[in-house]
């Protein structure tokens, strides 16, 4: 069994101290630590970090609130938690099921929601043990996925020269719902939130932390469904997945693990505007989502251009 | 306390598989630690146990920190290195050795799973020096209370080589804890995340059904 090299560990107080520890050098932040520290443990990055900083010790953002009308989740809330919530369920159903459907009861149970957002990027390249493929993301040259077997990878191109899939489930269930990421600086929208970084996943500058997710109370009469395409009903990350939610004539769609960052199904929102959805319209719909997909040369990951084209059908038959 | 750290481990020969489940236990819950004199007592922030490194600042630590814990019935007082698991904690200091590994840490596999305040975790991936202050179960912990899902793995035969079973057992009884009348759909997606090699999936679901039932039973006894 491969064992962690050395690293120091601190419990911190408060954001702001978390925050200076992460200017101050190589230190990397743990909330839940299934991502952060299996990824330690097979050494995926050039860089080790020095330094563990302890979020958990952090008090008070681990709370699910309805304020307002809308719905405030504390970073540190786990995401079993979100899954099991009665309010979350009733208002925000995307995201209770996209909680529900990520990875394993046990990483449920350890994993926060602000981890899951900032998880890194799937791609087996990038996280081969021992960096073996030093590739753009770890600020190499090359995305081995171009030429390699990428029957996993982006159906809608590369992101500054990468392939590998954000493989969230909760965010694109966060887009389709209208939230907004709230950091230590800013307020970011949930369809900002993410991008292609050596070899980080979001926005986030140095020294900046998730604080808490912001949804905004569902238009009246707003409806919403998140679907999941993986090889096994638990465990796995997914192929595709799709959140929607529809109201009043309006639907905004969300696919993910298709591209570098989720992707907003713009096209099949314009296609069910003002119209009401039945299975021809869902359908035109989910050929829109896909109308500009393009399997990679050798076509090995063409498959997911018509599982995202199904999901988008079917997540919006699900809110119609 | 690393000097001792053999101290928990069970004579196997001549027990059989299904005896060895049961007493499990019994044998394995010898702390390996001096239990803390008096247990309840709430433990202060757990201090570095030797000078911070040149990596960290003043109140971090690149060295061993001591952290005291709750584990089963017992309460241990464990000097840890930082990059150490609860995995690592558990079986090679405490001596309890129902944590397995099977997939090398990915947290893909559920058979390192443990009970982490209420909640079932997976040891490979907790870092010892965080459960400071933490009450923690094993399967070795469940089996000593004679919980009836111990027995009812055994009747509903929801194992074959056993390799995997503690982490069942210890997903399971999580499940239990909250769910006093779990359906099949329940069981089946609370231990969604743990892998069987030899395939004894369908036997699970009715081993923990009727453990929830004993454990109905037990109450309107008492
Ligand atoms: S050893 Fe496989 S999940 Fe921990
Ligand atoms: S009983 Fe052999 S791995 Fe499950």
């Amino acid at each position: 069994m491969k064992t962690w090299k050395r690293f120091a560990h601190i419990d911190v107080g408060s954001v702001e101290q978390a925050a200076d520890l992460l200017r101050r050098g190589n230190a990397a932040l743990i909330a839940g630590g299934t991502d952060l520290l299996g990824g330690m443990r097979f050494e995926i990055l050039p860089d080790y970090p020095e330094l563990i900083v302890n979020l958990k010790t952090i008090p008070g953002l681990d709370y699910i609130r309805e304020e307002g009308g809308g719905l405030r989740i504390g970073a540190l809330t786990r995401l079993e938690d979100i899954a099991r919530s009665a309010t979350v369920r009733s208002r925000w159903t995307a995201l209770a099921d996209a909680a529900h459907r990520t990875a394993t009861p046990h990483i449920r149970e350890m994993g926060t929601i602000g981890g899951n957002i900032c998880q890194l990027n799937r791609c087996w390249y990038f996280r081969i043990p021992d960096n073996r493929f030093h590739c753009v993301r770890k600020g190499g040259k090359t995305c081995y996925a171009m030429a390699g077997d990428n029957r996993y990878h982006s159906i809608f191109g590369a992101l500054k020269s990468c392939l590998a899939v954000n493989p969230s489930d909760t965010a694109p269930a966060l887009v389709a719902l209208g939230a907004s990421i709230r950091t230590n600086r800013r307020l970011v929208e949930a369809e900002k939130f993410w991008d292609m970084r050596v070899p980080g996943s979001t926005v986030l500058e140095p020294g900046e932390i998730v604080t808490a997710i912001e949804i905004p109370a569902p238009p009246a009469g707003a409806k919403s469904a998140f679907l999941k395409f993986a090889i096994r009903k638990s465990i796995d990350f997914p192929i595709v997945n799709c959140a929607v939610m529809v109201a009043g004539g309006e639907a905004r769609v969300c696919l993910n693990a298709v591209h570098n960052r989720p992707w907003r199904a713009t096209a099949s929102e314009d296609v069910v505007r003002g119209k009401a959805i039945d299975e021809a319209l869902a359908d035109a719909a989910g050929a829109a989502a896909v109308a500009k997909a393009l399997a990679l040369p050798g076509d090995r990951n063409k498959w997911k251009i018509q599982i995202a084209r199904t999901l988008v059908k079917r997540a919006l038959l699900a809110s119609a | 306390m690393t000097e001792e750290k053999k101290a928990g481990e069970v004579e196997r020969g001549g027990i059989s598989r299904r005896s060895f489940l049961r007493d499990a236990g019994l044998a394995a819950a010898v702390p390996a630690v001096a239990p803390i004199a008096r247990a309840g007592e709430a433990p202060a922030p757990r201090t570095p146990a030797a000078p911070a490194g040149p990596a960290a600042s003043e109140d971090s630590c690149d060295g061993p920190t001591m952290v005291q814990l709750t584990v089963n019935s017992g309460q241990y007082r464990c000097e840890v290195q930082p990059h150490w698991s609860l995995r690592q904690l558990l079986r090679d200091e405490i001596g309890l050795t129902s944590p397995k590994d099977w997939c090398g840490g990915l947290g893909a596999c559920g058979s390192c799973t443990v009970i982490l305040n209420g909640r079932p975790v997976l040891s490979c991936l907790t870092l010892a020096c965080e459960c400071h202050g933490a009450a923690v179960e094993t399967a070795e912990g469940i089996a000593n209370t004679k919980h009836p899902v111990i027995q009812a793995y055994i009747d509903y035969n929801a194992f074959q080589c056993g390799y995997c079973t503690p982490g069942f057992v210890c997903t399971a009884k999580a499940l239990l804890d909250r769910n006093q009348n779990p359906t099949e759909a329940d069981v089946r997606d609370a231990l969604g995340g743990n892998l069987c090699r030899c395939a004894t999936y369908q036997q699970h679901p009715p081993a923990v059904i009727a453990a929830a039932a004993e454990l109905r039973r037990d109450r309107s006894r008492s």
